[in-house]
């Protein structure tokens, strides 16, 4: 940790300092000045504001894209436009929702458990080879997505797989990613204490790993789950070059048949995208709580 | 057309549809359970091509023959951006696959990925297209890759509040009489832009440089970029350069809205009026109903392109060598582009047929569009696809035409000079070609 | 975490990073069962992520690595398709418009980089002061990462649009004329680069954060006494020890970021977005990629386009490596790792 590297021999833990009040020159440091409130609301609202205007143009008709000045107030059409999206067959809209709920939360399931458990055996075990194929994981990081699309498509159409989900979830169960993220968290967030425990009352390393560790990875593995859905939901160019058939699309898909047809309909194309943002927006609710608190739950605790 | 000949390839579609009808007579008639054996062919199309009750027609008279359409509502882009990969792939491509005018070209140095419709009789079909487009179709060596379905013969789509508001005429007679020439047509808009200043006269070059380069190359050696033999020409043939230095002068006469076709800042141009003309194919008039919507019904009307009709669009349809029904998939192309078939289209989606026959058909000649001030669009259309003369294009026709559209935009941008754009122009073509 | 310093403060940095001594050696064990566990499971944990890999992922890196040694065209197999070695290398090294699209790549990947780094610093101090609402601020700031680029793109596009777009409609208070955003390569970099910067930078801010969170308060109090003032405290303190975190940052950043490919596609439009404009203003490595591929129907060349891409990612995460391992000394391996989140 870093505190340990910067203050070797330093007894008290750092974050209880936090909980002090009053006295220090440092205390100051931690008082939030009003231009503190400031570039924090200018950034919220910055953060706000596109997926605002997205808001503002799926509850207006056409007319809003191209008024001067811009529209910046929502309208009353959302109920018409959604009407005219879920009426819209070509673009298999609620299917696609339904499909990319499957998808995300299965690859979802698979990383984050599959991800522990060798982020696990790199931090806390030791075997031949271990830096070597860390290394080699980290590198499989750096392949770039487009490489291998046309021989993963002739595989998938081999095992007949084509036009069906399992070819856009078997490739995604695992990620580079997410092993050096709970490595790198493992490493640090449990004690080396709590598995030699653990070890000594007998445990083989899959009971420590079910018990011990992955409770302390909690917060980590809610950061990476969140990402890993909100990276499978928002996928697009494998599953295009996958799912040839137009009635069982993912909800990219479908949002792609809207805003690329030959005529745009701004309206709907953008009440589908509002749509398709609200399942991660209350994702995000629910376990946004958790995640940022899990970022920040050394401060919290001590 | 010689009646002869529409004789010959009536009889050509009544024999194959005997021999079709024939075959799947025997095999019910086949010992063992008594049905026949079912044949699921897949149709990948892009936007619409209103085939559902040829579809309906088709399978009640092959009972064993199943049609699936793919892809209905989808874009080009993606359309084809999936047809290569399944082309790559080498599986996963539809029985049928409708090809686009531009599309098909590009396949024709690749002719083995096809299966050449002349196998199944196609040859004798020659009749039954308009001269240009069925050639558009084969290779070199005569290899057929596709039929004809529709065209986008050219007109020229002009905004009557726009015209009023610059004093010019609005009757789309009197229009049409105000551009003979392209030099007719500059002429008109450095009137309109006296007038009128915060329209320009043209959505933007690129579309029009490509009808006048048609144009020219049909007038003049027959071929654009590449000659017959494949050899470059951009550089060599006339009506490249003066196609090129036509649409400058638009561009130096301050006509062009700077509109990009395609474009979000394109789509705002319809609803909010900045631009009286654009080159107008047969499918463009949806493109602009759906645009514009109800507020520019009846503010448009149609006139005849400058300097002789043009194509802009239009599709193929043809069977890829790794369908393992080739032979039922060609007979059910030959059904769907026979003239029956595109007057059913027509009829259906208001695709303008690629048959003669097809659209001297009263339906089509009569077709008027309300949307567009009531112009007769069938006559207006039928005309302009009928004057076309053919034109040769190589397989690399379209990253080269790219080129020069990207030059020209250039120019419209006013990031290059007109002489430097056309040096991009000559350079990236021939590189393109490669 | 700073969650490690808080529970377990009374263990010295030696004794638990010694390298050697993780918790699980196989000779410490006991039973014939506990040794082979202890020997081999760690083979079993890591195996799926090696399998499905290997299916997936490694299978069709070596079929390409092939692709690229052919002239191999669509419809082209094995046995029809002419080799030619490195000629396909040697062909795009020697190839204006490859090094174009290398140009692009790497002048919007500094321009989203440099400004999204430093704004998410300034961010997560922001965030790491005492705050009202700090749960529902830190929220706010990644709300921008649920959308997809599409959505983005699509947004963003509107905002940049010439003649109707909000940017240019406040521009003009200011007396700018409309900007054709599109049309040059510096403001298409600007506007994709602001894209990716208005994605990422909340994420990147709360990974600082996190880092910010475990460097102890003690050493700015010393500071504060010596009279050092807070905006030199930031950057003479803070930033230093989180250069770690941000060389991670930078990796993860690189890896993405060289790859850039929907939002300059969606951002260009038109009909030929591959090419990236007119002038290939705004065309990344892949989107030449996808060029080669779709218009050209050169697989072969798709494929060394493919592979010199992850060879020019190798070679920028190796330099930031190096120079990650030459900041250790420095700061110490701990934070080094930490970083990783």
């Amino acid at each position: 940790m870093t505190a340990t590297a910067v203050r070797p021999g330093t007894a008290a833990p750092a974050p209880t300092r936090r909980r002090r009040k009053g006295g220090g020159a440092a205390e100051r440091l931690w008082q939030a000045s009003p231009l503190t409130y400031v570039t924090l609301l200018a950034a919220v609202a910055l953060s706000i504001f596109p997926l605002y205007y997205m808001f503002v143009i799926a509850t207006r008709t056409n007319d809003a894209i191209g008024q001067t000045p811009p529209p910046v107030t929502p309208g009353g059409e959302i109920g018409g436009n959604i009407d005219r999206l879920l009426g819209n067959e070509s673009a298999a809209f609620m299917t696609g929702l339904v499909n990319s709920a499957i998808v995300a939360t299965v690859i979802t399931v698979f990383v984050v458990f599959f991800s522990s458990l060798a982020g696990f055996a790199f931090a806390k075990l030791r075997f031949k080879g271990r830096n070597g194929l860390m290394l080699g994981i980290l590198i499989t990081m750096m392949v770039p997505t487009q490489l291998g699309i046309v021989p993963l498509y002739q595989m998938m159409y081999e095992w007949d797989l084509h036009n069906k989900l399992p070819s856009i979830i078997l490739p995604f169960l695992v990620s580079g990613f997410g092993v050096f993220m709970m490595r790198q968290y493992a490493s640090q967030a449990v004690p080396d204490e709590l598995i030699e425990a653990a070890r000594m009352d007998g445990c083989s390393t899959f009971r420590t790993y079910w018990n011990v560790v992955l409770p302390g990875l909690r917060p980590a593995i809610a950061v990476l789950g969140l990402f890993t859905f909100m990276e499978q939901w928002n996928s697009f160019l494998w599953p295009q070059i996958a799912l040839g058939d137009p009635t069982n699309p993912t909800v990219q898909l479908s949002l792609q048949r809207l805003s690329q047809g030959y005529y745009n309909d701004y309206s709907q194309v953008f009440a589908g995208t509002l749509l398709s943002v609200v399942p991660l927006l209350v994702i995000f609710i629910i376990f946004g709580r958790q995640i940022i608190g899990g970022i920040m739950e050394g401060a919290v605790k001590a | 057309m010689s009646t002869n000949l529409r004789r010959r390839s009536f009889a050509a579609i009544a024999l194959a549809a005997a021999v079709t009808l024939g075959a799947a007579a025997c095999s019910s008639e086949e010992p063992g359970n008594g049905t026949t054996e079912q044949i699921t062919l897949n149709v990948d199309v892009f936007g619409n091509f209103g085939y559902e009750e040829l579809y309906k027609q088709y399978m009640a008279e092959h009972p064993n023959i199943k049609i699936v359409e793919r892809g209905t509502g989808s874009q080009l882009d993606a359309h084809n951006q999936q047809l290569t990969q399944r082309l790559a792939a080498g599986a996963g491509a539809g029985d049928i696959v409708a090809l686009e005018e531009g599309v098909i070209i590009s396949y024709l140095d690749k002719a083995n990925l096809f299966t050449d419709l002349g196998e199944f009789g196609a040859k004798d079909l020659a009749g039954n297209f308009i001269p240009w487009k069925f050639q558009q179709g084969t290779t070199a060596d005569g290899k057929i890759l596709g039929l004809g379905t529709d065209v986008g013969s050219m007109a020229m789509c002009y905004r009557t509040d726009l015209f009023k508001k610059a004093g010019l005429p609005t009757d789309r007679a009197a229009v049409s009489a105000l551009w003979p020439t392209w030099d007719d047509y500059i002429k008109t808009g450095q009137t309109f832009k006296s007038k009128v200043k915060d329209a320009g006269f043209i959505d933007a070059v690129t579309n029009t440089y490509n009808t006048i380069l048609m144009q020219k190359a049909g007038q003049g050696a027959g071929y654009t970029y590449f000659d017959k033999s494949g050899a470059m020409t951009i550089d060599t043939n006339p009506a490249v350069k003066d196609s090129y230095d036509l649409a400058v002068k638009i561009l130096d006469a301050g006509l062009s809205a700077k509109l990009q076709a395609w474009t979000q800042e394109w789509n705002n141009g319809f609803k909010q009026a900045q631009f009286a003309t654009i080159a107008c194919p047969a499918w463009m008039t949806g493109y602009i109903t759906e645009q514009n919507g109800a507020d520019g019904k009846g503010k448009w009307d149609i006139a005849a392109a400058p300097g002789g009709g043009g194509n802009w669009g239009g599709s193929f349809l043809a069977v890829p060598k790794q369908s393992k029904h080739a032979k039922e998939a060609a007979e059910l192309v030959k059904f769907l582009t026979n003239p029956a078939g595109q007057t059913a289209a027509f009829k259906s989606k208001g695709n303008l047929p690629s048959s003669p026959q097809a659209l001297g058909d009263a339906a089509v000649k009569a077709a008027v569009n309300e949307y567009f001030s009531n112009a007769p669009t069938g006559d207006i259309f039928a005309k302009g696809a009928l004057d076309l003369k053919p034109v040769y294009l190589g397989a690399k026709n379209a990253p080269v035409r790219t080129a020069v559209e990207n030059a020209l935009r250039t120019v419209e941008q006013g990031t290059k000079s007109s002489a430097d754009a056309w040096t991009a122009a000559v350079t990236d073509g021939k590189k393109a070609a490669q | 975490m700073a969650v490690q310093s808080s529970t377990r403060p009374e263990v010295a940095p030696g004794q638990r990073r010694g390298g050697s001594q993780l918790p699980m050696e196989p000779q410490r064990s006991k039973g014939v069962l506990g040794r082979l566990d202890i020997k081999y499971s760690p083979y079993l944990y890591i195996a799926p992520f090696f399998v499905v890999f290997g299916i997936f992922g490694l299978w069709p890196l070596i079929y390409t690595l092939r692709m690229s040694l052919y002239d191999w065209d669509l419809g082209s197999t094995i046995e029809t398709a002419k080799f030619v070695g490195f000629d396909n290398f040697a062909m795009f090294l020697g190839d204006e418009d490859f090094w174009n699209s290398v140009v692009n790549t790497l002048a919007m990947f500094l321009m989203s980089t440099i400004p999204q780094l430093i704004l998410a610093l300034i961010l997560a101090n922001a965030l790491n002061k005492r705050l009202r609402g700090r749960t529902l601020l830190r929220m706010g700031v990644l709300i921008p990462n649920i959308t997809s680029v599409a959505a983005v793109a699509i947004v963003f596009t509107q905002l940049y649009n010439r003649d109707f777009g909000l940017i240019n409609w406040f521009l003009g208070f200011f007396g700018v004329d409309p900007i054709d955003w599109t049309a040059h390569s510096w403001s298409s970099w600007v506007a994709i680069s602001s894209m990716v910067d208005w994605r990422w930078t909340g994420y990147n801010a709360l990974i600082f954060l996190a880092a910010m969170q475990s460097i102890p308060r003690d050493i700015y109090e010393s500071a504060s006494i010596d009279g050092a003032s807070a905006w030199r405290q930031f950057w003479t303190m803070t930033v230093p020890m989180l250069r770690p975190t941000i060389i991670f940052v930078t990796i993860i950043s690189t890896i993405g970021g060289l790859q850039l490919y929907g939002e300059p596609l969606l951002f260009t439009g038109g009909g030929n977005p591959l090419l990236g404009g007119s002038d290939r203003q705004s065309q990344t490595v892949t989107m030449f990629l996808m060029e080669q591929f779709y218009m050209k129907f050169e697989l072969g060349r798709a494929a060394t386009v493919a592979w010199l891409l992850f060879i020019m990612i190798l070679i920028f995460s190796v330099i930031n490596f190096l120079f990650t391992r030459s900041l250790r000394s420095a700061d110490g391996k701990a934070k080094q790792r930490k970083v990783a989140r």
